[in-house]
This record gives C-alpha cells, structure tokens and sequence, in this order.
C-alpha cells in the first residue's frame, strides 16, 4: 500500500543512493514527480560543481604558492628550531665545559674534598629523614589564681504577726463584728448563776426584738 | 610510470617537499571543491584548501597506512573546516563570483576566449554555481558540510556523524534542508538568477 508520506521521508536517501524505486513510485504522481524534482536538483549540483572547477591555468598557479607555503612553513619551523637550539646553546656549552675540563688538585685536597662532600651528603639525607615541622603540642597546665570569696551573713528577724500593717479593712470589721456578738452573749451565760440561790427578779422586763427571724417565732 | 601513493608518502615522510607536492596534485581538486561549496568565495576556498595542505604536511610523519591517505586527508580537511566555522575565517562572506567579460579585441581575448571562462555555458555555469552556493549559505556550516560530504563524497551518514562528532539524526536533518534549500533556489518554477530559467530548464 504507498504512502505518500512515507515515501516522501524516503525520497532524499532515493535520490542520494541512486535507489531505483520506480515501481513504488508509479502508483503516486505526486510523489513520482517529486522524486523526479530532487533528482533534477541535485543531478544539476553535481554537473555545475564539475564545470565551474577552475580551469587547468588556474591549478598550476595553485600548486606555484602551495609550494611556496610549504616551503616557507618548513624553513620558519626549521628556523625556528635552530632559535630555540641557539638559545639554550650557552647553557649546553657551559655543561659540556664543566665536564670536559680537568683542574689539577693535589690529592690530600682532594681526599678532603671527597670525605667533605659525602659528610655533607649524608648529614642532607638524615636532615631530610626528620620531620621538618613538628605538629605543636598542647600542654595542659593547672594554674591556681587567687579568686576574692564573699562571706554572706543572715540573720534572723521575727516579728509579730497580729501586728501587721497589712490587715485588711474587711477583716476589722469582720472582727468587730465578732467581738459585738461576743460581748451580747458574754453576760448571757456568765450571769446565769449555778444555782438560783440569791435570785431575785427584776422589776424591769426589756425586750430585745429581733427582726427577720423565723416567722412562728414570737 | 606514477609512483604510488604509498611511495610518495614515505618519501614525504622523509622530508620530501616534492613528493608531497605530487601527492597534493592529485588530490586537490576534490579538496578545493569542497572547500569552494563550503567557503562561497574563491579566495577563501584556495587558502582553507591550502591551509588544509599545510596541516597535512606537518601531521604526514603520523600517517600509518591505517587507511587510504585521502581518507585520512579528508579527516583532517573536515577538522580544518569546523575549525575555521568557529574562528571569524570568511571575511569576504557574501561576495559574488566575479564573471570577467572582456571585449573580444582586447589583449587577453585570445588566450580567454581558448579557454572555457568565458564561453556561454561557462557563464551560465557559474551563475547556476552561485545559486548554489548561495542555496548552501542559508545553512549552518555544520548543514552545510554535512551535505557536501554526503553528496560529493558520498559518505554515510555513519561516517559523517563519526568524523563531524554529532548524532546520525543531526547529519539526516543537515543534508535533507540542504536538499529543500537547493530545489527551492533551482527548481524551474524558483525565480532564476538574470533570466536563467531558460537555460535551467536544459537541464
């Protein structure tokens, strides 16, 4: 079955590969004409690029300044070698000096020289065997240090409660009140003698009504 | 008889400037044709060819005969061409191709008119050329490459995503708006350059 979407997905690798799909594109003209379309196109790319390469005169004054490039950048790369060669020549020709001079040295010099240089050696070595840089220790150390002590003195004070300043208003009258009901009941029941010796009735009878007491009571 | 490549290259090795000349003239064409599609001017086509040239002189000591020496070339062709992509190579971007037309009595006639550069179909090649290379410019460098390596070079996308470092769906999508780009410019029913739809239509 095509599809033309597919089939379009397809086209450019068609056209690319050279795949020879006429088959599947004769049942589209759509799509049979747009593969004829990007052939056209690209075959047309192809022929342009060949025939508009520059011509055979062009190619000889091409390689002329290749070469020439060529050459310039292996004679700056070979000069420049040699800079670098002739820079550190002073130093290569100062060691090759060193090694290849002799100086004449009496030989209990240069036994000296030689014990001399090997304590050194050896006194390097050891130096470089020790910690360079030990970690600093913390010490704890107790230091006493005088401290001025306070001494707190109490003492104990009592004082009378009843005396307080701090009664309340309520409470004197609670009390007043107290000692009234006390002293109308005080001679009530000490003057009632133990016996009725010496009783004598009083010839005034007084009557103490109180009100809003039980009603049956008269 | 034609030394093989494989003579030239050892001699190359070796510090032989000619032989690697003589390898350059083989090859350079296709580099420079790539490198024109990809440049859109001349001048820079010739010194991104050359620079390419140079670069491979100073790598051949590194050549290991793992592969073809152009397949190894067009390594290195493609990594000058990313490379100049970032670097602000193409100052002459947008320039035309110059169509020297000069009378037929003139001095030069003579040795011009022997030559094709000037003939009808020349012209009309180079203006087709142009759309072309102009069709190529609306794309990005990596489109663009990946086209010229897919159509001129005929690499898979395999290899175009390998050499280019990108994904094969990233080569597919360069080379199919490469494609659309082009049938839009120089499909009859597109507006022709001077009048060329004439001449197109020869094709």
């Amino acid at each position: 079955m095509h599809n033309c979407r597919e089939t379009k997905d397809r086209l450019a690798e068609m056209v690319l590969d050279g795949i020879d799909c006429g088959a599947e594109l004769e049942a589209c003209a759509e799509c049979s004409s747009e593969f004829a379309a990007l052939n056209a196109t690209l075959r047309m790319t192809r022929r342009v690029s060949e025939t508009a390469a520059p011509a055979e005169n062009y190619w000889s004054g091409y390689h002329a300044r290749l070469r020439q490039k060529l050459a310039t950048a292996t004679s700056t790369s070979h000069a420049e070698s040699q800079r670098r060669e002739e820079e550190l020549g002073p130093l290569f020709a100062t060691l090759r000096l060193c090694v290849r001079s002799s100086i004449r040295v009496p030989v209990p010099l240069a036994i000296a020289l030689v014990i001399l240089s090997l304590a050194l050696g050896v006194f390097a070595i050891r130096r470089r065997e020790q910690p360079v840089a030990q970690p600093p220790m913390l010490v704890h150390v107790p230091v006493e240090v005088p401290v001025v002590q306070e001494k707190l003195v109490t003492r104990v004070v009592y004082r009378d409660r009843r005396s307080s300043s701090r009664t309340s208003r309520r409470a004197v009258n609670d009390a007043r009140a107290e000692s009234t009901f006390a002293r109308s009941r005080k001679p009530a029941t000490e003057e009632i003698p133990a016996t009725l010796t010496g009783f004598k009735p009083t010839e005034e009878v007084k009557l103490t009504v109180i009100k809003g007491g039980v009603p049956n009571e008269k | 008889m034609a030394e093989s490549d494989a003579d030239l290259i050892k001699r190359a090795q070796a510090k032989d400037l000619d032989a690697f000349c003589l390898l350059a003239e083989r090859y350079a064409r296709r580099i420079h044709l790539l490198a024109s599609h990809y440049c859109q001017n001349t001048q820079d086509a010739e010194d991104l060819s050359q620079e390419v040239w140079l670069k491979a002189y100073q790598a051949v000591q590194t050549f290991r005969f793992d592969s073809s020496f152009y397949t190894w070339l067009r390594r290195i062709t493609i990594n000058t061409f990313l490379n100049h992509r970032r670097s602000n190579f193409f100052r002459r971007r947008g320039q035309t191709t110059a169509v020297q037309l000069l009378e037929l009595d003139s001095d030069d006639s003579g040795e011009l008119v022997e030559s094709r550069s000037v003939s009808p179909e020349n012209i009309y090649n180079k203006l087709l050329f142009e759309s072309v290379v102009n069709a190529l410019a609306e794309l990005t460098p990596s489109q663009r490459l990946a086209f010229l390596l897919r159509h001129y070079e005929g690499m898979s996308y395999g290899e175009i995503a390998n050499a280019m470092n990108c994904s094969t769906g990233t080569v597919k999508k360069g080379v199919w708006r490469a494609i659309a780009k082009l049938r839009a410019r120089l499909s009859p029913e597109a507006e022709a350059p001077d009048g060329l739809t004439d001449l197109a239509s020869e094709y």
